[in-house]
């Protein structure tokens, strides 16, 4: 039996206000303001209070997904990167790396945004990449 | 309403523009009269500031 | 300062009696709500006192309520200060938990804290550690009922003009548990506006803590937007003690007026 609360920032917005995530034997049941963070001093916006929620939602994907004939169809990551792959090379040859953008998320760590940046400058060769907390 | 009255009032409104009175469907007459007699009650207490603060929004 | 309750919860895990300790761990600097479950994390214990003293207080009589659902045969203990004690008790009426499965460990406030708090009675009946507080009197509410129908109007509505809808005070509250929550019906309270309904939101929720609030201030100190709900939340609580002679968390058995559930 565990249940303890973990010191954690919000991913939303630039502010980076810290909040505890209530875990309750291994599961997130909820969020709390931390007290002792100096930027929010034990206060969130509704977005902070809502960090647990997308975390668990039933919503996530959990498995790649292709889609084939207008219908999302669950797919194996071995077909939906080969997919990819094969399509942004034709694409970018076809119309040039710059006829390519990336959309990344404010959910996203630090380190796996970084990778997309450096996939999309470096790989596709395009500064097309942007991100729903730049709004 | 003896509760609600108080919160309105420490909210600054006036407790009086919330009134309850039990009238029967079948008692027409006293039901106009209840009306009017509170439309007239509240006339005098003049606009209700929240009124003003829709004027103000719109 | 923390020997006695350090030492009486000890021995409660020890002796098996409690399965764990809802209490507040201190560890890097920060102080975070922690269910202590063996004795020898007890050494991170804190009571709540960072920079002042009880100012990292946090809900934990929710996460008690979280705890039981969870293991509803299990016994715990819970820190508890006054505001806290008062909260326990109301739960208990309300049939969010079960009196014989939590064991109270309380502390006093120092006056300091209780005259910020305006607090009604600074500490618990089951008090272990820390001093027996005196009752400070009631300035802010008062400072409102000295104001004229129209000033009170301009200043309400001039604080509720600043809320941004986050329902921090309705997430920290400890007394909010029910599931369905009338500030987010769609039919009643419009969405995607901000400030909300001025004063319709705010007085609401007032009208839902009569009989529930126990004037701990952890949703004024949730408030990014400083509004001083704990004075208007106060004032609900003074007219259910004049008008109803009932004060939230003084008693044991009697119920809120409002409060009329029979659970069988």
């Amino acid at each position: 039996m565990e249940f303890k609360t973990v010191l954690s920032f919000c991913p939303y917005c630039g502010c980076g206000c810290g909040l505890l995530l209530e875990v309750l034997d291994g599961k997130i049941v909820g969020t709390l303001p931390s007290k002792t963070s100096p930027v929010n001093q034990g206060k969130l916006c509704v977005k902070g209070w809502n960090v647990h929620e997308f975390v668990i939602s039933p919503n996530r994907l959990i498995k790649p997904m292709v889609r084939k004939n207008d219908t999302l169809e669950n797919s194996s990551w071995d077909e939906a990167l080969h997919l990819s792959a094969t399509r942004l090379k034709e694409i970018k040859e076809k119309y040039g790396p710059d006829s390519i953008g990336v959309l990344t998320s404010a959910k996203c760590t630090n380190e796996e945004n970084y990778l997309l940046q450096k996939f999309t400058r470096a790989a596709i060769g395009t500064n097309n990449i942007d991100h729903c907390a730049r709004l | 309403m003896t509760f609600l009255k108080k919160l309105l009032e420490f909210s600054g409104l006036h407790p009086d523009r919330v009134r309850t009175r039990w009238v029967s469907s079948a008692e027409a007459v006293e039901f106009v009269h209840e009306v009017s007699e509170f439309v007239e009650d509240i006339k005098k207490l003049g606009p209700n500031p929240l009124k003003a603060k829709a004027k103000e929004a719109a | 300062m923390s020997t006695k309750i350090k030492e009486t919860v000890q021995a409660l895990l020890i002796e098996g009696k409690i399965k764990g300790f809802l209490g507040l761990r201190e560890a890097n600097g920060n102080i975070m709500p922690h269910l202590f479950c063996d004795p020898k994390e007890l050494d991170s214990l804190s009571l709540g006192d960072w920079k002042k003293s009880g100012d990292t207080r946090y809900p934990l009589n929710q996460m008690m309520i979280q705890l039981a659902i969870a293991y509803p045969n299990e016994t715990f203990a819970i820190l508890v200060r006054g505001c806290d004690e008062r909260g326990l008790r109301e739960l208990f009426k309300w049939k969010q938990l079960a009196e014989d499965k939590v064991i109270l460990i309380g502390i006093g406030c120092p006056d300091e804290l209780a005259r910020a708090c305006e607090c009604e009675k600074p500490f618990p009946d089951s008090l272990l550690e820390g001093p027996q507080g005196t009752r400070v009197e009631n300035e802010k509410v008062a400072s409102i009922d000295k104001m004229g129908l129209e000033e009170r109007f301009t200043f309400w509505e001039a604080e509720f003009n600043r809320c941004i809808k986050c329902l921090g005070c309705r997430n920290i509250c400890p007394m909010c548990f029910c599931n369905e929550c009338t500030l987010e019906e769609a039919n009643l309270i419009d969405t995607g506006a901000v400030p909300p309904a001025n004063p319709t939101f705010h007085l609401v929720r007032a009208i839902h803590m009569v009989g529930r609030c126990i004037d701990c201030g952890l949703c004024e100190e949730a408030c990014p937007a400083d509004i001083p709900l704990r004075t208007l939340y106060k004032k609900v609580g003074e007219i259910i003690s004049k008008e109803f002679g009932y004060k939230t968390g003084f008693s044991v058995d009697e119920k809120s007026p409002f409060n009329i559930i029979e659970v069988k």
